[in-house]
Order: structure tokens, then sequence, then C-alpha cells
């Protein structure tokens, strides 16, 4: 009796099988690579109503941060600066710069300026910056060299893992309270980040919560 | 090697049992299933309007389809970020501010402080600097937040039901005006509120309008313990009950410590229930009541009595009373009183008496303020007789200003006489007495001007409606009940231009109509201060309210005459045996109908009876079965012409033959969350007959009506006895060297400890959280269960999704009853706040398949919602039965919405009601369960707090004791509930947990829960009948003390 099914019909469940897993293995590196807050959320630079340059403000004007952020120290936010805070200086200098002409708006009008949002918690996730900022944890950890920035772009991940690398191994990144807003602070000559770090970690009992959820879920 | 299945020792079936129903008493079906089941059978099922599972299946099918046609929508949205263009002086975004008001209600004023976010107010608290309520609230401040943001509260005035506006309203007010002449045409009704502005403007207007007719109506108001205060101490005198000084108290048909009384009378009744030791001295409080209360529940001594007896009840009393004391004088006024021969325990009113009498000066007797003023007349004169005048009774000069009654405002009005009618808050239309006819008399008025929150009964038969400003909205006064005057800050603009009694009453005055001027002149008038802006004011605003305003006693004495007289006026009242008499309550949550639209309080379940979204007819199990009707079958309750239609709903401990009915149900024009709920029982009601009308007949009609009720929910194995512990004074003092007294009762008397076989964390944090329940204290009034709504963003589910089991509340109020051989008929109540137990060895963490509840090292049972998918097995293993699951998307649909497909339903919460949600509490969505997480957003901000105060200082940083506290515990107004770090050896809780009275629930199973409870000690008089009833320790079915190795056999058996 002849065969029913050709020969070469052997090898198509392999065949069948072989191109599954491709495909599937494939699916799964896409959206390990792409759905990943690595891919989807680093480099976002999104056009703000007034082209406000970190660069000139921070790095060469050397303004602190706090100059315009003024509650980081205080509040869970780090408030976003009030209209009045541009024009503080801008009344006197750059009073004709057409860039500028929203701000002028805005406080002519009394409508705020719509700034386009960058690094965004998710809603389940509670970030406080003042517990951060107070505990020696910089600026520049979480949001990168924004005094080289001349429209600020999301710089780190801000995943959860991300949050944990600091969470778990704090001498690595805390910085004496004083520098946490020198973006360009350096550990001194001849000592390291790790020891540093390692020393205020056990000089200020710095106790980040690593498995209690609720320290950002609750 | 077999399993290891732990069997629960089994509860004992001799001695006093405790039950949380009648179903559990004969244990029912649906009971047993509520127990065995963490929801009823097909409750996971969507069994609902007009999906079924299978449809639902292929509607996700479609629903997936679509989502992948619009990948679009994978990209972040764009969120913008606002700042505003001038800063504002304290404003800091994301942190909360707080600023002292007050609720204005018709016991006075309820000193608060609001929170606010970005200008928004999410929640109030009590004002802790004042003496009045030292940072408590009640439920309705609770959710009157809510109130304030109710999407469907009135937004614009009306003129005959169609869109108008204010100037409209201007031009047609300035003509009424004109021609109002010496104000002969003018007419003005108000709510009970009490508000010195009001007050003041009310003269302003009276001198303008000489004529003009003023009254006011509050359907549970004192106006009638008002009338016999007077007519017992003069005229514009009023009683202040002082529970505070009280030893022996005596209620007869007043639940004082419930909707009838107010905060002060609770404070001050918990205050005396405070023991730290057998040695101290505690209250004793008698309770005659026709149903089960808060007080009754409060009780050592409880009768149960019709309430058109209480005259006859006082009368015995009385009798006995003067019959001790030698008061020739009481006993002529008691004899006086024509009752009908009534049969009582003789025994239980002579050594009640005798108690009363033996305590001289310090003890007090409060009369039902809704009883004939006659009947309170005469317990005055019992408290005179008591010595009990100027001591636990004070009499004062009445906060409130003397107004007519509504009923001959009614009159005046069916003359015709009356052009223009301004009814200023209330809802006289929908809770007038009957016999008023308020519909037909408004409708006699030339124009009718509302002024009201919501678009009532009374709007609609009005010519004007206006909006009114919610008083977290405009500047209002008020006067707390100790008479220190408070301001109400507004702290937020009025969200639909509304406008307050006050501005209205100024425009009629023709003053400046700018309510800040109008409280400050007030202020002035009060205080004596400038009523321009002064140092006194800011410090007022600051602290809430100004101390040196409170009223003063006066020195009064019995007016024996006037008494006598209103006695002899009243004629009998007559109950026949097999008569009923229908008994008008205030409800606990709606009150009189204003909050009807609250869903808050519509899902509250009452505290006694346990229903929600209804009213019912509260009825005896032996009236029950006489009527041969059950808990959800209809009855007709007529007398004469008038009849309803009500569910009936057995309650045990009720008089039998009484029946009591919520009044403030079934609103008609109402928005969608109040609309049809319950029955009306306004219709019944006379002016003669505001507290019970005799001669009512019950009739069974055959129709049932589903009930939500939450009684049999959340049962715990039965094991009231084990988990609520009491014990009397006696039994007390006996066993007060014996550490483990309240530690060994019921099952932990036998079962040995279990084991665990799991390998747990360190718990190594500097702080512990841990929480105290004094149930000696504990009222049960459910304040702390709104609080916690209102703190956690907690969802209502609706009438439906509650009758299957799936109520949100965090913390619920377990009520037990406790009685000897089933006796349905006399038990006693106990009440127990329940919430997460934090168990250190949590059985509903080592189920969770994907870590989603896990533990702190802080010592909280943590809940992550971002990884849990619903499979609820922790609900399945949590031996206490406090975890709550999202069956449906409460937050984002409506709840008559629940079942619509999702592709077709509306989604998404009215932006009013976004406001109201706390900020600093995820939002949940469906398929996450959720619990009580200690406020564990309150523990972070206490915590980040300290460490932002350590910043690089080296300091190790620890909240310090009793710096913050949960919402549970900050509302509680007896503080019964005390929240703290355990670890920390200055705070309360850590005194707490270790006193002898404390225990924790299901001991045996080794959770080492973080909750303790303290035992409830009830004070018996050893001279009364009933006294070897009370209390339960030694006469519990399993006794007390030592470990007892004969009942181990049952505990972890092999199978």
């Amino acid at each position: 009796m002849a065969n029913i099914f050709p020969r070469w019909s052997n090898w198509l469940p392999f065949k069948i099988i072989f191109c599954l897993l491709v495909l599937g293995g494939g699916v799964s590196a896409g959206v390990w690579y792409y759905l990943n807050p690595e891919y989807m959320r680093v480099g976002y630079q999104p056009s703000q109503p007034v082209p406000f340059s970190h660069k000139i403000h921070s790095g060469q004007l050397g303004m602190d941060c706090r100059y315009c952020h003024s509650f980081v120290e205080t509040a869970a936010y780090s408030n976003v600066p009030t209209t009045q805070v541009c024009m503080n200086c801008h009344s006197q200098i750059q009073r004709e710069n057409p860039k500028l002409q929203p701000v002028r708006d805005s406080w002519q009008t009394g409508k705020p300026i719509e700034w386009v949002q960058i690094h965004k918690t998710p809603e389940h996730a509670y970030f406080h910056h003042s517990v951060h900022v107070n505990r020696g944890v910089s600026c520049v950890s979480c949001h990168g060299k924004v005094n080289e920035m001349d429209e600020v772009y999301h710089a780190e991940t801000h995943s959860m893992a991300w949050c944990l690398t600091c969470h778990r191994n704090p001498s690595e990144f805390i910085r004496p309270v004083s520098e946490v807003t020198n973006l360009d602070w350096k550990p001194e000559e001849g000592k390291t980040q790790h020891e540093i770090g390692s020393a205020l970690v056990e000089q200020w009992h710095i106790n980040p919560p690593v498995k209690n959820c609720a320290g950002c879920h609750r | 090697m077999s399993k290891r299945i732990f069997q629960h020792p089994a509860e004992s079936q001799t001695g006093k049992r405790y039950w949380r129903s009648l179903g559990q008493l004969q244990d029912s079906p649906d009971f047993r299933q509520w127990m065995q089941r963490e929801f009823p059978q097909g409750a996971s099922e969507l069994e609902g309007n007009d999906v079924s599972r299978r449809g639902f299946l292929q509607f996700m099918g479609a629903s997936v389809a679509l989502a992948g046609l619009s990948l679009a929508s994978c990209r972040r949205p764009l969120k913008n970020l606002v700042p505003f263009t001038k800063a504002l002086e304290w404003s800091v975004p994301g942190k909360a501010l707080f600023f002292t008001s007050v609720m204005p209600g018709r016991n006075g004023g309820m000193p608060l402080v609001v929170t606010t976010f970005d200008g928004r107010p999410t929640k109030v608290e009590g004002n802790p600097l004042h003496p009045v309520n030292k940072g408590s609230t009640d439920v309705w401040a609770q959710s009157s937040v809510l109130d304030l943001y109710d999407p469907q509260r009135s937004k614009e005035v009306l003129f005959g039901g169609k869109k108008a506006d204010f100037a409209a309203f201007n031009k047609e007010l300035d003509g009424l005006l004109k021609a109002a002449g010496d104000g002969a045409g003018l007419a003005f009704l108000t709510d009970g509120a009490v508000s010195p502005t009001r007050d003041r403007l009310r003269r302003r207007v009276l001198a303008k309008f000489p004529k003009a007719k003023w009254a006011s109506y509050e359907p549970n108001g004192k106006d009638l313990e008002l009338a016999a205060a007077e007519v017992a101490f003069g005229v514009g005198s009023e009683v202040v009950n002082r529970l505070d000084r009280a030893d022996i108290v005596l209620t007869v048909d007043r639940d004082i410590l419930g909707v009838e009384g107010d905060i002060a009378s609770v404070r001050g009744f918990a205050a005396k229930r405070k023991v730290d030791g057998p040695k101290a001295k505690m209250n004793r409080l008698y309770v005659v009541e026709n149903r089960y209360t808060l007080t009754g529940g409060m009780s050592d001594h409880r009768l149960r009595l019709a309430a058109s007896r209480t005259g006859a009840f006082l009368k015995a009393l009385s009798i006995e009373v003067a019959k001790l004391s030698g008061d020739k004088s009481l006993n002529a006024l008691a004899g006086g009183l024509k009752a009908t021969d009534v049969k009582f325990k003789d025994k239980w009113v002579e050594e009640c008496a005798a108690d009363l009498w033996a305590n001289k000066g310090k003890c007090l007797v409060l009369a039902g303020h809704k009883q004939p003023v006659a009947v309170q007349a005469l317990a005055f004169a019992l408290n005179a007789s008591l010595g009990a005048l100027g001591k636990t009774l004070e009499v004062r000069k009445a906060v409130s200003v003397p107004t007519d009654s509504i009923a001959s405002l009614a009159e005046e009005l069916r003359k015709g006489s009356v052009k223009a009618l301004f009814i200023l808050g209330g809802n006289p239309v929908f809770n007038a007495p009957a016999d008023v006819h308020w519909a037909e008399a408004q409708a006699k008025a030339g124009t009718v001007v509302h002024l009201s929150l919501e678009q009532n009964e009374t709007s609609a038969k009005a010519q004007w409606h206006i909006p009114a400003a919610h008083y977290l909205e405009q500047w209002e006064d008020s006067l707390a009940s100790d008479g220190s005057y408070i301001v109400g800050q507004p702290v937020i603009m009025p969200l639909y231009s509304g406008i307050n009694s006050n501005e209205l009453l100024a425009k009629v005055a023709g003053v400046d109509a700018d309510p800040l001027v109008l409280v400050r002149e007030t202020f002035a008038e009060v205080t004596g201060a400038s009523g321009e802006y002064s140092a006194a004011w800011a410090k007022t605003l600051k602290s809430g309210f100004a101390a040196a305003s409170a009223s003063k006693t006066l020195n009064a004495t019995l007016r024996g005459d006037a008494v006598a007289k209103a006695i002899s006026d009243l004629p009998a009242v007559r109950l026949g045996e097999n008569e009923f008499e229908l008994v008008f309550i205030a409800d606990s949550k709606v009150d009189d109908g204003r909050y009807a639209n609250n869903g808050w309080l519509q899902e509250l379940p009452d505290p006694v009876t346990k229903l929600t979204w209804d009213n019912a007819a509260l009825m005896s199990p032996a009236a029950a079965r006489k009527l041969g009707v059950d808990t959800g079958d209809v009855v007709r309750i007529a007398q004469g012409e008038k009849s309803i239609e009500i569910a009936v709903l057995v309650l045990p401990g009720h008089a039998d033959n009484s029946v009591s009915v919520a009044v403030g149900y079934g609103r008609t024009e109402v928005g969608s969350i109040g609309k049809n709920v319950g029955v009306n029982v306004f219709p019944l009601q006379t002016t003669a007959d505001r507290r019970f009308l005799t001669g009512v007949t019950v009739a069974k009609t055959g129709k049932r009506h589903a009930l939500a009720v939450t009684q049999e929910h959340g049962a715990l194995e039965g094991r009231g006895a084990d988990l609520t512990r009491q014990a009397t004074t006696q039994e007390w003092t006996e066993n007060a060297e014996n550490k483990d007294f309240f530690k060994k009762m019921g099952i932990d008397a036998h079962a040995p400890t279990n084991f665990s076989l799991y390998t747990h964390p360190p718990l190594d944090d500097v702080h512990g959280w841990g929480m105290a329940v004094d149930l000696n204290s504990c009222i049960g009034c459910a304040a702390c269960m709104t609080a916690c709504q209102a703190e956690n963003n907690i969802p209502i589910v609706g009438k439906e999704q509650v009758i299957n089991g799936r109520e949100m509340h965090w913390m619920r109020t377990d009520r037990y009853f406790a009685s000897e051989g089933g006796d349905e008929d006399e038990p006693e109540m106990v009440s127990q706040p329940m919430m997460c137990q934090h168990c250190e060895n949590a059985p509903c963490e080592t189920v969770c398949p994907v870590n989603a509840t896990v533990h702190s090292e802080d010592g909280l049972n943590v809940m992550a919602y971002n990884r849990c998918i619903g499979t609820r097995y922790c609900a399945n293993n949590c031996p206490f039965k406090v975890r709550r699951f999202n069956f449906f998307d409460y937050n984002q649909r409506s709840i008559t919405d629940l079942y619509r497909w999702n592709l077709i339903s509306e989604k998404g919460t009215p932006d009013s009601i976004q406001m109201q949600k706390n900020p600093n509490v995820t939002v949940r969505m469906r398929g996450v369960m959720e619990k009580c997480t200690f406020c564990v957003q309150r523990i972070q901000e206490a915590k980040i707090a300290s460490k932002v105060l350590a910043s690089d200082s080296g300091v190790v940083p620890r909240v310090p004791a009793d710096s913050f506290t949960s919402a549970c515990a900050q509302v509680c107004p007896t503080d019964a509930i005390v929240f703290g770090d355990i670890r920390n050896p200055d705070s309360r809780i850590a005194k707490l947990k270790e006193d002898q009275r404390g225990y924790r629930l299901l001991d045996y199973l080794n959770t080492e829960n973080r909750v303790w409870y303290l035992a409830r000690i009830r004070n018996p008089n050893p001279k009364m009948p009933d006294a070897a009833r009370a209390g339960s320790a030694s006469k519990g079915g399993h006794g007390h003390g030592g470990n007892h190795e004969h009942a181990s056999s049952q505990n972890g058996g092999h199978a």
C-alpha cells in the first residue's frame, strides 16, 4: 500500500514547532525589549510651551535647583515654578525675547503655562521627594544631568527594578546633603562613592524600604 | 503522612451563647452558608441583570479584538503640569492644609478641622482643641464631605422648575420686599441648625418687618424637650445632660448614646466607663426602651417596654422614689399622670429606684425627648427630687430662640395671609407631620422661596428654588453644645454658586450680604472684640472657637404647679393587649431624610439592625411569630385610613406589642442614590404623636421585599463568646490577680497554642504598629466605618451587591447578641469593631500565589494592589473575614451600571467625586483584593517626616509616641480605638496591650494579631432581678482559667 502522506510530511510537525518557537521567542524578545521602560521612557523629550533651557539656567548661570523647585525639600512633589518665579528675573532681562512670550502672556492673563509632564510615577506608587533629598539622594540620581540638558528628557528608566538598585544598595548613591543639588559633585580625591556612601548610610541610619511594599505602594 | 487539617474546637452549646442573628441562633442554612463561605453560593458568578458569564466571555473576546485595532492608544497619554501663575500663601502642592470650621446642627455645631489638598477638602476631623469633642466626630460629620461633592446637588436657581438666575431672583425679591410693608405677608421657616448669625439676622429682619412670622421645624429636634423645660423651669430655659458627672444613669425611651444624643453625652458617658483596673469606679446604666439601641447595648440592666408606656413607667418609678425619699410632691405629681394600669417587673422598678436614691445627686434620669411634654416634665421633677438639678442635669438659658411651630405657620398659610414664604433649608413637604398638611398649606402662599442643598420634595412645590452653599463653602458660625462660639471657615469656593441662609436673610434685611462680614459682626457682638480684622478674630480662626462665650447655667427650681397642670392635661395612653404601637425612630444614617442621597450613609449598616439601603418595621420574634411573618415579609401598618407597606426585620430584644420604623426613607424627589429607598412613614406621624402611635394594626400582605442586611456576613464560626469577652465588675474583682483571666476565656482556656509551619521574616524595624480596641467604651456607633471610608477611598457597591455580600467596608462593627438558652427576647448586646488584625503569622500571606500580600518589617500585613491577580485565596484563608474583593470597577461605574457590558457602559467618576478622593491612597480597580492597611499612608507620612527631620544629623529616625493615629482611632467619640507604636514604651498602645483585659482574637490559631481587644465590663446591680444574666465570664460555656487538656483532641486532629 502506498504511503498516504508523502515523505516530506514527516518533518512537518518539527518545522511547525520550530517556526512557532522562533515566532514566540521573537514576540517575547520584542515585548521584553520594547515594552520596557528602558525603551518606552528613556529619552522621552516632549516639546514644552516654552523652550526652557536647564543648561543655561542651572549649568551656565549656576542657579540652584531649589530656586524654582522650591518645595522639593518639604513636599512629596517637586513643584514646577509659578509664572511669578520666571518673572522675578524676566521682568528685568530678556524682556523682548519672543520665546518668552507665553510666560509674559501667562503673567498678564493669569492663565498658567501648561508644561508637559516628563517624569510620571504610576498611580499606585508614591514617591516622596523630600525624604530623598534630605537624606542625601541627589537630583542627578533620578533625573540625570539636567544641568547639561537644553530641554529636559527622561534620563533614567524609573522602573521598579531601577528604584530597587538604590534601595538595596544606598551606599552607591548617597552623598552629603549639602551636595544633593550639586549635579556635578564627585567624591573627593582618594575616596570612592562606596566609601563615602557606606559611611553616611551607617552614620545616618539609612534604612530605605526594601521589602516593605507599603513604603511606596499604599 | 496525612495532611494536617486544623479542626476548630467546637463552640459550646451550653451556657451563654453569642449570636449575630436569629439565623445563627436557629442555625439556618442561610447562616451556615455565610459562615462557611467567604461569599455566598454564586456570588462569584456574574448573575446580574443582563449578562451571564458565557455572554460575558463572548463580549470579552470582542473587546480584545477591538482593543487590537487601536494599538495607537498604547502611547502614554500626554499629561500637563499646571502651576499657579502667582504663588498662594501656605499652599504647597501635594501637602495638606488644615482649617478649623464647624458643621452646624440641631444639637449645636460640631467643631471641625478640615483637611484640604490643593484647595479640595477631602476629610473632616474633630477639632482636638475643643472641649466638647476633643478631636472626635460622628458619622454625619464624616460623610458631610460627600454631600459637598454630590454631583446631583442643586446647581442652579429654578423658577417654576425652569432654570433662572440670581439676577431674576433678586429682582423678584426686591419686588416682594417693597410690597411687604410691615411684613404682615412675610413668613419664614428655618431648620433647627444653631447659628448665632442667623439669629442676629432674624432680629434684623423682624425689626424691619415686625409683623413677619417666623417658625422653625426640625423633625428629630428637641422642640418637645425645650417645651418640657419651659414647663418645668420657666421660659427660655433648656437642660444639659452631664453624663460625665452621673454614676447612675437611667434612660427611658432615649437613645442618648445614639441618634438621640450628642457627642458631649457620648463622651461624658464614656469617660465614666474608662477603667484601668478592677478597683476603678464605673457608672451604671439602666435602660428602658422598646427596641435595641446603642444605649441599650451599653446598658447594665435593660427593660424592654413599649414606648407608649414610658409615662406609666416613670409614674411607677417616681412613686417608688417618693416612697424612699418621702417626697410628697413628687408622689402627687406622679399620681396625677393618667396611665392605664400596666404591669411592670415590680422588683426591677423597686431596685432601680433604690439605686437612684442611694446615689442622690450623682444620678440622672433621661426621658425620651419626643415623648409628650408632660412625661418629660415628670422626668424633670423626678430628677429634681433625686437632687440631680445643677449637678447631673444643668439648666441654662436656651441657646436657640423660641419660634412658632410649623403647625401654627401652616394655619397662617391656610388663611391666605402669607404673600411670601421663605423656607431656609429643610424639607417640610416630605417630613412635616401629616396633620399639618404642609404641601397644601404651602400652596396657599403667594410666592414660595426654597433655599436648599438639593432639589427635594419641597423645592418641587416652590416657585423659586435657590441652591444653598454647603457649610464647607461659605462663612458660617454656630455654638457648640457647651455654648462656645465657633466660626465656620469656608475651605472651597461654592462649587455651584450657592448662597447660604445668612446671605439670603441679609438681603431681606437690607444689610451688606457678604457672609464674612455677617459672621464677623456676630463675632464682635458675641465676644465684644472688634468686628474688623483683629488679633482676637485671627486667634479664633486658628483655634476654631471663642471659649469665653460659653453660656451661663441658671439656678433653676422646679415649677411644681406648671408640671402638675401639664401632667393632668395629658390624656391617658391606651395600648390594648392585641394592639400594636408604631414608634417613629430617628434614623442613624439618613436622619430625617436629609442625607438620603449620601451613598456612604445609605450603605452604612445600621449599628443595631445591620440594615443597609432600607428602613424596615422592627419587631420582636414573638410579635413576628404572632403575625406569621419573618424578616423580609411585607406587612401593612395601618391606623384608620392611613397605612404603609413595609418589610419586617425581626429584632431580638424588641418589645412585643411594638413596631419601630425609622423615618427619613421613601424620598421621591432626590438624586439617584436615595430615590425610592425604603418607605416613608411621615404620613402616619402627627403633631400630637411625634414618638408613637397607638391603636395600630399590623397585617401580613404576603409580599416579600429583599433587605440588604449585613449581620450574618463575616460570621466567624459563631464564636461570639470567644471574640467578645466580658465579665461583671464582681467577677473581675474576684479575679483581679489572675493575669490570664480574660486571655483564657472560652476556647483559649482549652486549646493548646497552635504552631507555625512557616518561617517568618524578622520584624526588626524600630517601629511596630498595633491597635487596641476597648470594648468597654466602644458604643458601636460606626463612626469609624465612615471615617475609614472617607480616608481610604472606599467605594459604595449598591444594595444588590450588599445582598451578595460584596460590601467594601474595610472595617465593620460586628454586633452580637448573647443570651442563655437561646432567649430571643432579652439578650445582651455587644458591638465589636472588626478590621484586619495584622497577624504577625498572617494566614493570608502564605496562600497568595503572587506575593501580593506580604509582611513589612514594622509589622503590617501589606497589600500590593498591582501584584494582585484576584485569586481570593487570601480572603478564603482569613480567619477574621476582613478582606474585601473588587468584584466590579466600583470607582469607574455607577452602582446601577455594574453589569453592563464594558464597551457600552458609561465609565468614569464624576469630577466632583474625584475631588473627594484622598490623594495619598490608591483608588483600586476591579479584580484586586483590599483590606485595612492601618492607614499606611499616615504611617508613611509620619515615618517620612521623622526621616526628613533627622536628615544628616545622625539621629535615629523615629516617629514620636502618639504623634499621629489612624482614621478610625481619630474619629472615635469614646476614644475606644487606640493606634500606635508598640515598640515605643511611651505610647498608649504599649501600655494598653499589657492591660489585664487585653486579649487577641482566636489566639489559639497562633496568628499573633497586632490588634488587642480590651474585654467588656458590665456593672450590674447585684440586687436587680436580672443581675444574674449580666456579663458572661463564669457562665460562658467554657469557663475560665488554666489550660484544660481534655479539649485538645478536638484540636489539630488528623484526617
